[in-house]
Formats: structure tokens, C-alpha cells, sequence
């Protein structure tokens, strides 16, 4: 891409990489020669796969529907593992050097036994973190699984994972953050005419791009996104949920179309990914150990527990700050950790009189005209309190 | 997940949906079983009058911690067993109502929405005047006695820790709380192999070091020091009793089976969460006795033997005596389970009475799905080598993802070993997602096809 692309011209190159995650990352192996880690999200620092030579890849959910994989997992799974397992079984992660496994996820680690069946040459990385944020031991044991997988890194690259390449990594990816978190606030306060979808282009193709290539690409598309006039906008709405995997673009784009504007958000294809820095002095071991368990007091994540921070009232502080006159909570369905959240997240917005509205989404069919009319009833009713407020 | 079991007297669905059975056999089950339900009614006794006796109680939910319990003169709740309990009786479905009254969607963990729904919901309605208290779901939940401390020790199941969580916040989270962390074993390390390996030593480590914190933590919230030499005494009966039902297990590779996988479904209770006493020592010794007298008069668990299968998944608690006298109807004995036999003790030797908590801590860590597949399906396999399985029963328990996680994968290595399959809806205390004709029509296919492959190596 030429020095002079447009914030659009930006835009697209993040959305390719976004759509074609393994494309992209066959293409960059072709390219470079080097190698390509794929890695489960929500919790594996990239950093560490970055630090090592390799490109880190966080997989995703694919948009085709689930066939082959039908013969290794449930139909009663969640859209990501299901689309996981299917990917797996078709072959699309052969060209990948290994895999980073080790969520708390049940479902998750089915999944991970299922890939290494089905792959069986694919090299697996498996480095469980605790889940159990506030016990005694939770700090040793975070530093003493990302000790092991940089071991295990380096056995299998046998490149070496320095600490002062793996604290560049960790200046790179900070930077990287920081320019997302930029956008995140011109989003908020108007000043940007950046939609849902380019939204998610953006934070989806830096879990999948060489990250000094992205950060290049957003610095200059910081520029032009400042200095262009904002968007007229609609009702303000805060999204919620939908945790390893990314909302459907159709929906995000019905819901703007609905006339609400999404002004902040909890996903992992959003401000989750991107909240929370790592420090660049010091042992970055240690450093991703304090990283890994402050995180979950700076986004709450449901799959961990952790006796000090409450989802419910995180969520409505946030959408109280972010001037959002409601909340949409897009619930993958099948998802556990979110389930055992959702009466008790309804409750707190009922008591704080903010509306909010439930959208569960499956990988296969997406009614999304009946909810258009849900949003649509939603959007109405939220301006109707706002005037009356 | 390590799940629930009651033993309870009910055995039988109070539906209206007949026998199950067409051709009115009937499975033959163990004498001694009767034994084992007035120890585990004794429990539940004891424990709906934990407050009046003076003690405190913890709720916990997962792995068979109880006698750390037991060693510190407390009472436990086990949330699954009261989820089973109820579920035996036929009065899970109020419960589930409660949970989803208030949000909890069908497809979470059934014993979790069963648990919430009566322990924590009915009990407010019950106190706000909200519930008849003469109404069965207000007898039931009157009974049990409320938290003092909470404790998850999970191995694998993310749900069963969020489970305990969501009960820490719907109690106020002003109950103390303790997580200890079971990691999968997952076997990937060159050395790795049952009970062996760095990442087994490691391991073990880890979950030995928690459960002594989890003891402080006990005394911490008693004012008492925690005594070992009691948990040994305690950990003396629960070996010896382990030893014996393992023992009686190895006996049934005999045709026919003297007993049948519903026989250790009903013998789980004693040892997943009963007190650890002599009578449990005198309950697998009436067990193995009878299996042995069995041996010798040529009786089996089902009257006409003619298949063996293998029962995988978590059991079905609303279903035990249809299920036995349907596989009786066929001629087919369900010898053994992944839930049974790789359960629950199932290493006794590991436990060193003079020093028992890392013993302890490793039968924790090879709870049947907590290992990484390859080694796990090793242990299926071998099991069924044993007891000379021809097939496979694949109970898919909808709410119960820790079971059914590898299942197809256990499937594909059953049939290379010349095992026959069979898949089958249904969950673990949520009786909507049963549906017996699949499993009548399943069942027969299978049949049919053990006897063509018979005929085929009889030609």
C-alpha cells in the first residue's frame, strides 16, 4: 500500500485481513518465510509468538457454514467452537506452525483435544492459565505458564525468545493498543465518522496482521479520521458480550441502520482486546503476569472469577460514561460463561432505569430482519426515555 | 465434570411412560444395593439438621473433597448431589422453573440451574412469604441448611466455577469463597502417559499445595486447627471402601456380569460424598460379597446375557431404573462406565494414609475427562478390553459439556478396536432432553447390528 492511501483505501486492507484471517496469514508465511502461531483467544498475549519470529494469529470464527465438523462437535456448542473444529477438520490450519491452547473454557478444551486429533501433525502449544483471578498462588502461576510457553517457543522455533526482543514486542503492541484506544475516543466523543463495522475491521485485523504493519496503516488513518467532520449521529448504544468471537457485520450494521449509533463497547472484537497495556521495563514475565490478572479488573471477563470486580456494575458505569442512552447485549448462544451473567446484568440495568436489549446470535441462521424490528422497538423506546428525561 | 449421584430410593420415573421394557425383563440388581440407600438417607438426615447439631456447613461443588470436611467436623452440601437428589425424586422440574423464571437459560449446566433455582430462589421466596410453605419445592429447600463457606474444586468444568460464583453473588458475596484450580492434564509433553510424566508431578504439586491452603481456609473460618491425623483416619475407610468396590469392579469381567454399571451408579454417593465411617467399608464388602456368590451360582446382573456395552457419558439421574430394565429388555448388560470406573477413587494406592493430601489431590487430577484425550480414550479402551465390551452406549447429557466433549473421538476409536456405537439425547437432571424412541430405535440398530457382525465371524 502506497504512502498516500486513503483513510478508505485503510480501511479496506484492514477489512481483507479481517475477512481472510488464514489468508492473510498464508500469504504473509509465503511472503516472509517465517513462521505463522495461531493462537485461541481471549487470554494469550501475542506478544510472546511475536517475540519468537512468528506471526501471531488469533483464529477465528469463519463465515461458511459448519459441515465436516458436524462429525466432531455437538450441534449444542457455541458458534466459535463448532466453526474451530470445522476449519480444523477441512484442513485450513495445516499450514500453521502450532497452535496456542489452554483456555478454562470446557468447551474450548474439547475443541483443543479435537484439533489435535483431527491435525494431527499441527505442533499445540497447551499452557492452561488459572481462571481463579484472587487466589494466593494466581501471580506465580500466570508467570509460570507464560515461562513454559516461551520455553516451549523457543524448543520449537529455535529462535529464542529474548527478554529484550520479547519487551519490543510489548512496546509494539502497547503502541498498537494506544492508537486503537485513539480511535475508541474520538468514536465517544463524536469526532469521528468511523461506523460499527470499520470499527471491528480495525480491532479484528490487528489480532491478525503483522502488528507494524497495522500500526503504520492506523497511524496514518488516525490523521485523516481526526480532520474528517463526524458522522450525523444516532441514538447512542453501548454493545455488550459476544466474547471469543466477532458480531456478525450484518448486524452490527442493522443496528446502525436502526438509527442507533454504537458509541462503546465490552466485546472481545472491541475495546476487550485493546484496554489493557503491559508493562516495557522490568522482567516482561512478570510484566505479563501483572497484565494478565489487572486486566480482568479493567474489562470484566466472565470467564474468570475474581471476588473484586462485579460485570453487572462495570457495565453500567461504562454506559453511563460513555453517554450511550442504552445497552445491547449480544449473547453467543450456547456461551456458558456469559448465561451465568445475564439475570443478574438485566437486574442492574433495570435498577439503574437504563433500556437494554438481548440479541442472540448463532453461527448458521440469523433472523436478522425479526430483530431489526426488536432494535428498531428498542431505539424507539430508548429516545422516547431520553426525552422524557 | 465430577457430577452428582444420590442412590436414592427412587429408581424409577413416576411418568407415565410404562416399564420401558417390552418384553418384561427386568434387570437384576444387586441385594446390597438396598444397603447402600439407608446410608446415604442417613446423610441427608444428618445434614438437614447440620445447624441444630452445632455445625457449620460449606457448599462445594465438584471433586470428592468431602473428607477434608468430614476431618474438620463440618457438614457439606455437594450442589450436584442436591441437583440429583431432587431430580431421583422427580421434584427438579419447580427448581429448573425457579431459574428460569429469573433469566437462567435451559441450555446452562442443569445441576447449576437446579441448585440456583431451589437453593437460592425458592429459599428467598420462601422467606418472603412468596412460597406455600406446605408446597413440596418449600419442604424441600426448608431442609437445607445455608452456607457458611463456599468451596469449587472443579477438575476440567469451567461451568461448575461459575456455578459457585453465581452463588457467592446471589448470597450477597459476603460468604467466604475458595477456588482450588484442578488443571487438565493434558498430555502433551514427550513423558506424558497416565500417572506419569513432568506435567503429572507438577501437576500433582499444585493441587497438593492447594488443598492445604483450602485446609486453612477451613480453619481460618472455624477458629479451629485443622486436624491431619483425623483426615487420615477418615482417608483409612474411604481407601479400604475404594479398594473393595474396585475389587468387586474387576470381578464382573465374567459372563454374564454379576453387576451392572446401574449398580455402580447407585454405589457412587458412598464414595463421592458420604462420610468416610466403617459403613461404607461394610457396604463394598456386601457389594463384592454378593458379586462373588453371584460368580459362583452363574447369575447375572441381566437374566440373559448376550451383549456388553459400555455406558459413556454422565448419567441420566431421572432415568436409572428405565434405562437398566431397557437394556435388560434387550439381552444387553451395560458392564461398564467412564463414569463409574474412572471415578471416584479409582487409584486408591496413590493415597499414602501416613501423608494422604498428594494422593488425594492425584485421584482428583484423573477424573475421567480431566485428562487430555488421547490418554483418557487409552483408559476406555483398555477398560472395555477388560470387560470384553462389544459396544457402546454414548449418553450425550445436552447440559453437561465436560462429558461430552470427546465423545465422537471415543466413538472412532471404539470402532477401530471392532465396537459398535450408539448415540443418545438426554442430560443429567433435565428430563425434556430425553427422548426414548431415539434411543429404543438406536438401541435396536445396534442390536441388529452385533448380531450381523456375530454371524459374519460365525460363517
Amino acid at each position: 500500500m502506497d504512502n498516500n492511501a486513503t483513510m478508505r483505501e485503510i480501511l479496506d486492507t484492514f477489512a481483507s485481513a479481517a475477512n481472510d484471517s488464514l489468508g492473510y496469514a498464508r500469504s504473509w508465511k509465503e511472503r516472509t518465510g517465517q513462521p505463522v502461531i495461531g493462537s485461541f483467544p481471549m487470554h494469550f498475549p501475542s506478544e510472546l509468538a511475536h517475540a519468537a519470529g512468528a506471526l501471531p494469529v488469533i483464529i477465528q470464527e469463519a463465515d461458511e457454514p459448519i459441515t465436516d465438523g458436524e462429525a466432531g462437535v455437538f450441534s449444542f456448542y457455541c458458534g466459535y467452537n463448532r466453526s474451530v473444529v470445522d476449519q480444523a477438520m477441512k484442513g485450513r490450519f495445516d499450514f500453521l506452525d502450532a497452535i496456542m491452547f489452554g483456555d478454562h473454557c470446557v468447551q474450548l478444551l474439547g475443541t483443543a483435544d479435537v484439533v489435535r486429533w483431527n491435525v494431527p501433525g499441527l505442533n499445540i502449544l497447551f499452557n492452561q492459565l488459572i481462571s481463579s483471578m484472587n487466589a494466593d498462588w494466581a501471580w506465580d502461576e500466570s508467570r509460570g505458564a507464560f515461562a513454559q510457553l516461551r520455553r516451549e517457543l523457543d524448543e520449537l522455533l529455535g529462535t529464542g525468545v529474548t527478554d529484550d526482543a520479547l519487551s519490543t514486542s510489548i512496546a509494539l503492541f502497547n503502541r498498537s493498543r494506544a492508537q486503537m484506544r485513539r480511535l475508541y475516543a474520538l468514536r465517544k466523543a463524536g469526532r469521528i465518522s468511523l461506523s460499527a463495522r470499520d470499527m471491528q475491521h480495525v480491532i479484528k485485523s490487528s489480532m491478525v496482521m503483522d502488528r507494524a504493519d497495522h500500526t503504520v496503516l492506523l497511524e496514518r488513518m488516525l490523521l485523516e479520521a481526526e480532520a474528517e467532520p463526524a458522522r450525523a449521529a444516532g441514538m447512542p448504544v453501548y454493545l455488550s458480550g459476544h466474547l471469543c468471537q466477532a458480531p456478525s457485520l450484518e448486524l452490527l450494521d442493522m443496528i446502525e441502520e436502526c438509527g442507533a449509533t454504537v458509541v462503546a463497547d465490552d466485546l472481545y472484537h472491541g475495546y476487550r482486546f485493546i484496554a489493557s497495556d503491559i508493562a516495557e521495563s522490568g522482567d516482561p514475565l512478570d510484566a505479563l503476569a501483572d497484565w494478565y490478572l489487572r486486566r480482568n479488573r479493567k474489562v470484566p471477563c466472565p470467564t474468570r472469577v475474581d471476588t473484586e470486580v462485579s460485570w453487572d456494575e462495570f457495565l453500567v458505569d461504562a454506559v453511563n460514561a460513555s453517554g450511550a442512552r442504552g445497552i445491547i447485549v449480544l449473547l453467543a448462544k450456547f456461551c456458558e460463561p456469559h448465561m451465568y451473567h445475564l439475570p443478574e446484568i438485566k437486574e442492574a440495568f433495570d435498577r439503574a432505569g437504563i433500556s437494554m436489549l438481548m440479541i442472540e446470535t448463532e453461527h448458521d441462521s440469523m433472523p436478522i430482519e425479526a430483530f431489526k424490528t426488536r432494535v428498531e422497538t428498542f431505539v424507539e423506546i430508548s429516545r422516547r426515555r431520553l426525552a422524557v428525561a | 465434570m465430577q457430577a452428582a449421584e444420590t442412590a436414592t430410593t427412587s429408581a424409577r420415573p413416576k411418568t407415565s411412560e410404562g416399564t420401558g421394557t417390552a418384553s418384561g425383563k427386568k434387570a437384576n440388581r444387586l441385594k446390597a444395593t438396598k444397603l447402600g440407600s439407608a446410608i446415604v438417607n442417613d446423610y441427608w438426615a444428618d445434614l438437614f439438621s447440620a445447624k441444630e447439631a452445632g455445625k457449620k456447613v460449606v457448599w462445594y461443588n465438584g471433586t470428592y473433597i468431602p473428607p477434608f470436611f468430614q476431618a474438620h467436623d463440618l457438614a457439606w452440601v455437594h450442589g450436584e448431589a442436591w441437583s440429583a437428589y431432587l431430580a431421583a425424586r422427580h421434584e427438579e422440574q419447580p427448581a429448573q422453573r425457579a431459574g428460569e423464571d429469573r433469566g437462567y437459560d435451559r441450555e446452562l449446566c442443569s445441576y447449576a440451574r437446579t441448585h440456583i433455582g431451589q437453593a437460592l430462589l425458592d429459599k428467598v421466596e420462601l422467606a418472603e412469604g412468596r412460597l406455600d410453605p406446605q408446597s413440596e419445592r418449600a419442604i424441600a429447600i426448608s431442609k437445607l441448611p445455608a452456607p457458611d463457606m463456599l468451596i469449587n474444586a472443579y477438575p476440567y468444568c469451567s461451568s461448575g466455577q461459575q456455578w459457585d460464583e453465581t452463588i457467592y453473588r446471589l448470597y450477597g458475596r459476603k460468604i467466604p469463597i475458595f477456588n482450588v484450580s484442578i488443571p487438565l492434564l493434558w498430555g502433551g509433553r514427550k513423558d506424558a502417559g497416565y500417572m506419569r510424566g513432568t506435567e503429572w508431578e507438577e501437576r500433582s504439586d499444585y493441587v497438593e499445595k492447594q488443598l492445604r491452603a483450602m485446609a486453612a481456609f477451613l480453619s481460618e473460618n472455624t477458629g479451629r486447627p485443622y486436624d491431619w491425623d483425623r483426615l487420615s483416619e477418615v482417608m483409612s475407610y474411604i481407601k479400604r471402601a475404594a479398594i473393595l468396590r474396585k475389587e468387586a469392579m474387576d470381578l464382573c469381567s465374567v459372563t454374564p456380569a454379576p453387576a451392572s454399571f446401574f449398580d455402580w451408579i447407585v454405589s457412587i454417593a458412598h464414595v463421592n460424598f458420604l462420610p468416610g465411617t466403617q459403613r461404607i467399608v461394610d457396604y463394598f464388602e456386601a457389594v463384592k460379597a454378593e458379586i462373588q456368590q453371584r460368580i459362583a451360582d452363574g447369575v447375572g446382573a441381566v437374566p440373559n446375557e448376550k451383549y456388553r456395552l459400555f455406558f459413556d457419558g454422565m448419567m441420566n439421574w431421572n432415568k436409572i431404573g428405565w434405562l437398566a430394565d431397557k437394556f435388560a429388555a434387550v439381552d444387553a448388560t451395560v458392564v461398564a462406565g467412564r463414569y463409574t470406573h474412572m471415578s471416584f477413587w479409582q487409584e486408591p494406592q496413590l493415597v499414602d494414609l501416613a501423608n494422604p493430601v498428594r494422593g488425594m489431590g492425584q485421584n482428583y487430577l484423573i477424573c475421567p475427562n480431566n485428562h487430555g484425550a488421547p490418554i483418557m480414550i487409552g483408559e476406555i479402551d483398555r477398560i472395555c478390553d477388560q470387560h470384553h465390551i462389544d459396544g457402546m452406549v454414548m449418553h450425550v447429557s445436552r447440559t453437561c459439556r465436560g462429558m461430552t466433549n470427546s465423545q465422537f473421538l471415543i466413538t472412532e476409536s471404539a470402532r477401530k478396536h471392532g465396537r459398535q456405537a450408539l448415540f443418545f439425547e438426554g442430560d443429567v437432571a433435565d428430563e425434556s432432553f430425553y427422548k426414548d424412541e431415539l434411543l429404543n430405535t438406536r438401541l435396536e440398530a445396534m442390536i441388529e447390528a452385533m448380531d450381523s457382525k456375530r454371524r459374519m465371524m460365525a460363517a
